[in-house]
């Protein structure tokens, strides 16, 4: 009898507009007003034009609304009474006052408040200020979630444009549930994405509610209900007040009888029977269920042993839609039953989904693939391989023993991803052109598929280097212009650099020697042994070979290499880095072991410890499984920037980061940085930001807060804090499964629909080989007519007599 | 002449008997591992795969040269197998579907194109193809070797046969693989059937039918082939059979009547004096006239007159002759049904009745203990064998060629050349498995792969296309990757374990199969072909199609299967629409849907993704999608250039990142290049 109070509140709310409450203020009355403490919204005029006119109807209508909120609505007119500050000056007329007592709460634009439903909106708005949370970012959400988690439920509004009537009925149900729940007005598209609606682009308005009081354990999400209906005061009424109802409700009586407050709400009632020996089970499936179905269908469980429980056993459930009589039927599958509701009994929505299915299957010819698409855009385009060598199984073995060096690629035409990468490889042929002793070809498997198969290649594209008398070598680099161009240069050197005295190592790693090749990796790598017979060195210039194309490597086996290493923590053999010129050498120890295994260990000291990440290099370095500590950086390299880098590098020196992965981003270089933070964050704040991101423990992303110094000693701290869980996370790192982007469009169930006969398994007995029989009863023989006549024309026999 | 080379053969197998055996007398034996039956191009095609697979075998021919079968037919000289040597394109695996005529081999030159260069090649190039065959691989065959008798036998607790010759030698085969095609000519008992020349031994010279009515029992290849020769000189030719024409073009079954035979169609239709009628072989008789009945004078004066000599045969029903003793030599024209019809078709006597009612498998040389039963289908004129084709009840007996055309008789190509090549195929390395544990060879293809794999397929691959509904490609899911098998007999897919070897997952299986739609359309009528791949499914021209199955169908569904389905309901199914030009490449009727289909199968998305969006998606989800985790984090990302970006952005599938204009980092790449050979030291990192 509450809920028909409140709704009778409520709708005094919108509807009681008999007689106006507009009051009209003198200086004196407007004095008195201001030592009240009361509020008032207050407009000031000193003349009435077509425009004014219109929004002194609207503040008349308002007047009334806002009455019901102890809101006086009053006009004051200047030309009778000028009262100070606000009948003088240019914005008299086109500005309005929020007052308590004597104090100016906010000042609205009259285009801002221009009719009823937005005075009202926004002057509970601001009287709401510090009741309703405004957020704009995913992550100012969750610090509400989390802070309201085990105390109180929060109801979540998406206003896409303020003043709005659904802005209002938000602000309205805010006032009158503003102490039971934590409401919260968003007008962001991130929050909507954050929500998992799918077209954030539409100005639909959103409520959800956030079941965040009962949550048992602080690190569990809020479970979020979003409310299906559209935004006004009684759907939002209905809604909340089914969100406060329990989730299923127990009763011993036959449906008809069961009260539950959903019948009186409007909504339909799912009832289960539940029997004594599978109780447990049964409440699970309630349970279940009413999740699902939670704010638009109420779940009722029966017990069949209750006395007045007379329904029959054939049927265990039932329903009841709103001014309808109960409905029995057998229930299958919860999945079942949540079909049933979603596709057919809830009528409103079943019309929503199929609008939106209608959409998708008129997208089905829409390339959603950007790599196809990309590549299907450019299908006019004729491709100019003038500078690729086009193979054939006749040219193959010659061209490819012809060259120093023969780099050859594998395509299908038909492939989007070779045809993507095609023209990048041209760009490198280009680039290439008239260099001595490197020719670029290709092989169309579509049409050599021989050559394909010899050379086994069962994954396209592909990148094989031939040299003459070697062992093709496959490239295993980025599919890119600029990765596939270095690696062919590099690929020139030879490898290793056999050097001789300790002069050429100096110019060796100072870059002097293969200085033209600087520009590519400034990296060098060197081998240092005590002799040409140490057992190492051959398995050293095998790995050196391996790595042809990827890194420069030089050998040093002779008896003063000793020298290289004196003083330093490490025997021969050892390898030396050479990170660019000027750099001090890292030098690290050199076991024996097989080829494969230097190969990988040159890697990986090649790796630099505090790298930029690009979109080349990051699956380097996200292979070593460390938590990112990463640095975003602006275009311009501002001195901030250039501060925060020396600050972690210097922690970097110190070892204090060696559990993480410290790195940067350069925001100019690397635009899609930006993104990153924008999905991490949900913004993107001023750079520099330094944020934390565990992409294979966790999946919170931390934020070095913005308002502290980006110190060593700061981020020392802010590392500790993180890790003993006083940090709230800024964001989040989704563990979405990539499942399949559209639904499927299934020839299985068009054919039962269509041919229902057609793709149905057959019945035990039936035999494959009826023709035989079918045959002989069709083509009667002529011993089967009284006067024997095989007919010349079976299948037209009546109109052989008309020829 | 006929006695030379009767000598000649003697000498010849003896020859070859004693350099076999190294043994005169009689009663030599021989033993081999694999013992294949008959040197035509199912025994030649397995022996090429023996032979390769280095295994103990012997081919074994009667006759002294390969393919004698046809050195008689077609008795007209003219092979109707397609041998299409241009096809504008050079894919090899490709050409082979337009090739009807070569054998498989790795000998690229080794193609019957070699030979002839005819579409309809003259016969006598098939038996000279089959030689070089023979001969520039090596294969081991035994000429003049006629085995007579084979039974079967217990070897070391197998069942092994004994081959016995016509000179004694005995052949003990562990495996013996029956590819002997089908040499007895079919007969239908009725009276008069003596009286009725066989297509094997009619005249083929057309001045032999001058002027003479004919009546052919059949209305195969072989009686039109016959009736197109003597179109010109016969004066009334009729077929009669029990079945109306099937056309090869209506049907897709090469088997049937082929376009190139069929210019009795026009004479009929056109009213030019040939026609076809339908009846039952069983019920008619081939009679003479008895000249003392009926009106005598008559009778004698058109004798005299029609032919020189010649009697002339009249076709009735049985019921007509008299009950007792079916005396045919006492016929009236009561006996005849033109008496009794006025009108009847046939009721116009014929100077000739020729059988061209095709061949049977010869059952007779197979001991009661090796004998294979006769197959359901076909008439049983073809014997009995399992999905695997080995012979039903005779274990290590496999049948190949045209007599293993029962598995697909009226279906598919099994029983040509064009089709067997690729289940001889198919039975090799069912043998390997069985035998020697050397699985069925399967490519091994991460998921990102499968679909470009796929499409390979789907475009080039001959054996799909030639043996289409029967032998398809098996992919077994694996999780992130799959073992692509081709060319398995789908029949056998309930024991695709045992017999390929490979072990079964709980990732569930795709198979691929060509196939005919439902045809239910006009073949040559409005609306017979499908374009919109929405609508797939009714395709009515050969087209993809595949199944997706959690497990592993068992006998039973396969069984049950919908009628004219190669295999049982699937979970899901995809049909890749017709295509026109026999080409599945497009990216939005072909590619798109299948890799949909694909996606739904895997329950993952398997789209393509520039590494920039790899880079994105890395660093902000934990599990970034397939195509990034197997190419881009495994450092083969695909990049693309900001030309290609720009259309992924305005399509909106790419991000973009607050307008940042990629041209100028386009100008970054392109300048890198031209300074491509100066020593620029960049501030840049560009490790890797």
């Amino acid at each position: 009898m509450c809920i028909v109070y409140l709704i009778a509140f409520l709708f005094s709310l919108t509807s009681e507009q008999c007689s106006s409450k507009l009051i009209e203020d003198s200086s004196q009355s407007f004095m008195e007003r201001m030592h009240t403490g009361k509020t008032s919204f207050i407009y000031f005029g000193n003349h009435v034009n077509p425009t004014i006119k219109l929004f002194m109807e609207q503040l008349e209508m308002s007047a009334d609304a806002l009455q019901d909120y102890g809101i006086s609505v009053v006009k004051v007119n200047c030309s009778e009474d000028a009262i100070a500050n606000y009948c003088t000056g240019e914005k008299l007329m086109t500005k309005a006052y929020l007052f308590r007592g004597s104090e100016v709460l906010r000042s609205f634009d009259i285009d801002t408040v221009f009719d009823v439903n937005a005075i009202v909106s926004h002057v509970l708005f601001s009287v709401l200020f510090n009741e309703v949370r405004y957020v704009h970012t995913p992550a100012e959400l969750l610090r509400v979630e989390s802070a309201a988690k085990q105390n109180s439920d929060i109801v979540v509004g998406h206003i896409p444009v303020l003043g709005l009537p659904e802005h209002r009925a938000l602000m309205e149900a805010a006032f009158v549930y503003g102490t039971k729940y934590q409401f919260v007005q968003t007008t962001g598209t991130l929050v909507l994405k954050h929500m998992g609606v799918v077209d954030p682009s539409s100005s639909q308005a959103w409520l959800w509610f956030l079941h965040c009081k009962g949550v048992s354990r602080r690190s569990d999400p809020c479970p979020s209900i979003p409310m299906r209906k559209p935004l006004n005061t009684i759907n939002i009424h209905t809604f909340l007040q089914l969100m406060e109802a329990p989730l299923v409700t127990e009763a011993v009586l036959d449906p008809s009888d069961v009260d539950v407050v959903h019948m009186h709400l409007g909504v339909p009632v799912l009832y289960l029977f539940s029997q004594l020996q599978t109780q447990q089970l049964d409440w699970a499936t309630a349970q279940t269920l009413a999740l699902q179905l939670r704010g638009e269908v109420g779940v009722v469980v029966i017990h069949r042993d209750g006395p007045n429980v007379k329904t029959s056993l054939k049927y265990n459930a039932a329903y009841r839609l709103p001014q309808e009589d109960v409905k029995y039927f057998t229930l299958n599958s919860a999945e079942g039953v949540v079909k049933l509701f979603k596709e057919e009994l809830l009528q409103e929505h079943k019309f929503e989904d199929e609008e939106e299915d209608e959409e998708h299957w008129s997208d089905l010819d829409i390339l959603d693939d950007e790599v196809s698409e990309s590549v299907y855009r450019d299908r006019d385009l004729m491709l100019d391989l003038e500078s690729v060598i086009e193979l054939t199984s006749d040219t193959f073995q010659i061209t490819v023993t012809q060259n120093d060096i023969t780099v050859v690629l594998f395509y299908f035409k038909w492939d989007a991803v070779c045809m993507a990468f095609i023209q990048s490889y041209i760009e490198v042929a280009d680039a290439l052109e008239g260099m001595n002793g490197v020719k670029l070809a290709a092989v169309n498997c579509g049409e050599w598929t021989d050559i394909c198969s010899d050379h086994n290649v069962t994954s396209f594209p592909t990148v094989l280097i031939y040299r003459p008398m070697a062992a093709a070598q496959l490239y295993k680099g980025m599919l890119g212009t600029k990765s596939l161009h270095r690696f062919i240069l590099l690929s020139l050197v030879s490898n290793p650099y056999l050097l001789s005295s300790s002069a050429e190592v100096m110019s060796f790693l100072e870059g002097d020697l293969y200085s033209k090749h600087m520009y590519l990796t400034p990296v060098r790598v060197l081998g240092l042994f005590s002799s040409t017979h140490d057992m190492g060195v051959t398995s050293f210039e095998e790995a050196a070979r391996l790595l042809r194309g990827e890194t420069i490597l030089g050998l040093f086996a002779h008896k003063e290499a000793e020298q290289w290493v004196e003083g330093l923590s490490v025997n021969l053999p050892a390898l030396l880095v050479s990170r660019s010129p000027g750099v001090p050498y890292e030098v690290y120890s050199l076991p024996s072991s097989s080829p494969t295994d230097l190969v990988s260990l040159i890697k990986q000291v090649e790796l630099d410890r505090f790298p930029e990440l690009t979109v080349e290099n990051l699956p380097w370095y996200l292979e070593l499984g460390k938590p990112l500590l990463l640095l975003f950086i602006g275009k311009e390299d501002s001195t901030e920037s250039m501060k925060a880098l020396a600050e972690i590098k210097q922690l970097l020196s110190s070892g204090q980061l060696d559990s993480f992965l410290p790195c940067w981003i350069h925001l100019g270089r690397t635009p899609v940085g930006r993104s990153i933070l924008e999905k991490y964050l949900g913004f993107v704040p001023p750079l520099p930001v330094l944020v934390m991101s565990r992409l294979k423990t966790g999946e919170e992303v931390f934020l070095f807060p913005p308002e502290r110094p980006l110190m060593a000693k700061n981020i020392l701290q802010w590392i500790h804090d993180v890790e003993n869980g006083q940090e709230q996370p800024a964001g989040l790192i989704p563990d979405g499964k990539w499942g399949p982007p559209v639904p499927f469009f299934d020839f299985l169930a068009i054919m039962d629909q269509e041919a229902p006969t057609y793709a149905a398994q057959r019945a035990p007995k039936m035999k494959t080989g009826g023709r035989e029989d079918h045959r002989e009863q069709k083509h009667g023989t002529p011993n089967q007519r009284q006067t024997p006549h095989p007919s010349p024309n079976p299948q037209a026999p009546r109109q052989h007599s008309e020829l | 002449m006929g006695l030379m080379s009767v000598i000649l053969l003697c000498v010849l197998s003896l020859v070859l008997a004693g350099s076999g055996t190294g043994l005169h007398g009689r009663n030599a034996s021989v033993s081999h591992e694999y013992c294949v039956l008959g040197a035509g191009p199912a025994g030649l095609q397995m022996g090429y795969f023996l032979s390769r697979s280095q295994r103990d075998y012997i081919i074994l021919e009667r006759n002294a040269g390969p393919g004698s079968f046809f050195q008689i037919y077609p008795r007209h000289r003219k092979l109707i197998s397609i041998n299409k040597i241009y096809t504008g394109r050079r894919n090899k695996e490709f050409n082979l579907r337009h090739d009807w005529n070569s054998l498989l081999s790795d000998r690229p030159n080794l193609l019957f194109k070699r030979i002839s260069q005819e579409l309809y090649p003259n016969a006598d190039d098939f038996p000279r193809y089959l030689s070089t065959f023979v001969k520039e691989l090596g294969l081991k065959v035994k000429y003049g070797a006629d085995i007579g008798r084979i039974k079967a036998s217990d070897f070391n607790g197998n069942q092994g046969y004994i081959l016995t010759d016509q000179n004694g030698v005995s052949y003990q085969c562990s495996v013996l693989l029956v590819s002997t095609g089908l040499w007895v000519p079919q007969q239908v008992d009725f009276l008069g059937s003596d009286l009725v020349e066989g297509y094997e031994s009619i005249p083929t010279d057309p001045e032999e039918f001058k002027d003479q009515a004919v009546l052919i029992l059949g209305k195969g290849n072989s009686a039109f082939e016959t009736a197109q020769s003597i179109l010109g000189r016969a004066s009334r030719i009729h077929l009669y059979s029990p079945s109306p024409v099937r056309l090869a073009w209506q049907t897709h079954y090469v088997g049937d009547l082929r376009a190139v035979n069929n210019e009795l169609l026009d004479t009929y239709q056109l009213k030019s004096l040939d026609g076809l009628v339908e009846g039952r072989l069983e019920d008619i008789a081939i009679v003479r006239r008895e000249k003392d009945g009926g009106k005598r004078r008559t009778a004698k004066k058109r004798s005299r007159t029609s032919t020189e000599g010649k009697e002339q045969l009249y076709l009735t029903l049985t019921e007509l002759l008299d009950q007792n003793g079916n005396n045919i030599s006492k016929v009236t024209g009561q006996n005849l049904p033109g008496f009794h019809t006025d009108n009847f078709s046939l009721r116009q006597p014929y100077d000739r009745v020729v059988r061209c009612l095709g061949f049977r498998f010869n059952f007779s040389i197979f001991d009661g203990s090796a004998r294979p039963p006769q197959s359901s289908g076909a008439r049983g004129r073809l014997p009995g064998i399992t999905a695997w084709y080995e012979g039903r009840g005779m274990p290590n007996m496999f049948v190949l060629g045209t007599a293993a055309h029962s598995r697909d008789y009226r279906m598919s190509a099994g029983g040509f050349v064009h089709g067997f090549r690729y289940t001889v195929r198919a039975v090799h390395k069912i043998l390997e498995q069985r035998y020697h544990n050397i699985a069925w060879p399967a490519t091994k293809l991460p998921i990102s792969q499968l679909q470009s794999w796929i499409l390979r397929r789907v475009n080039e691959a001959s054996g799909l296309y030639q043996m289409f509904g029967v032998l398809g490609d098996i992919i077994l899911l694996r999780g992130s990757y799959c073992e692509y098998l081709e060319e398995f007999p789908l029949q056998a897919v309930p024991q695709l374990s045992a017999l390929s070897g490979q072990p079964l997952t709980d990732h569930g299986l795709l198979v691929l199969v060509m196939q005919y739609g439902l045809n239910r359309t006009d073949t040559l009528g409005p609306g017979r072909a499908e374009s919109e791949w929405t609508k797939a499914w009714r395709s009515n021209f050969l087209h993809p199609v595949l199944y997706y199955y959690n497990t592993l169908p068992t006998d039973k569904d396969m069984r049950q299967r919908p009628v004219g389905w190669p295999l049982p309901r699937p979970e899901s199914v995809h049909h890749m629409v017709e295509d026109f030009l026999t080409e599945w490449d497009q990216p939005i009727s072909h590619s798109q849907p299948l890799r949909r289909f694909l996606e739904h199968c895997l329950q993952t998305d398997l789209r393509a993704f520039y590494a920039e969006s790899c880079f994105l998606l890395s660093l902000t989800s934990r599990t970034p999608p397939l195509f990034c985790r197997q190419g881009y984090l495994r450092k083969q990302g695909i990049v693309g250039n900001s030309h290609l970006w720009q259309h992924a952005r305005e399509a909106g599938l790419m991000a973009d990142h607050h307008g940042h204009i990629t041209p100028g980092h386009d100008t970054s790449v392109s300048e890198y290049l031209k300074h491509a050979d100066a020593a620029v030291v960049s501030t840049m990192n560009f490790d890797l």
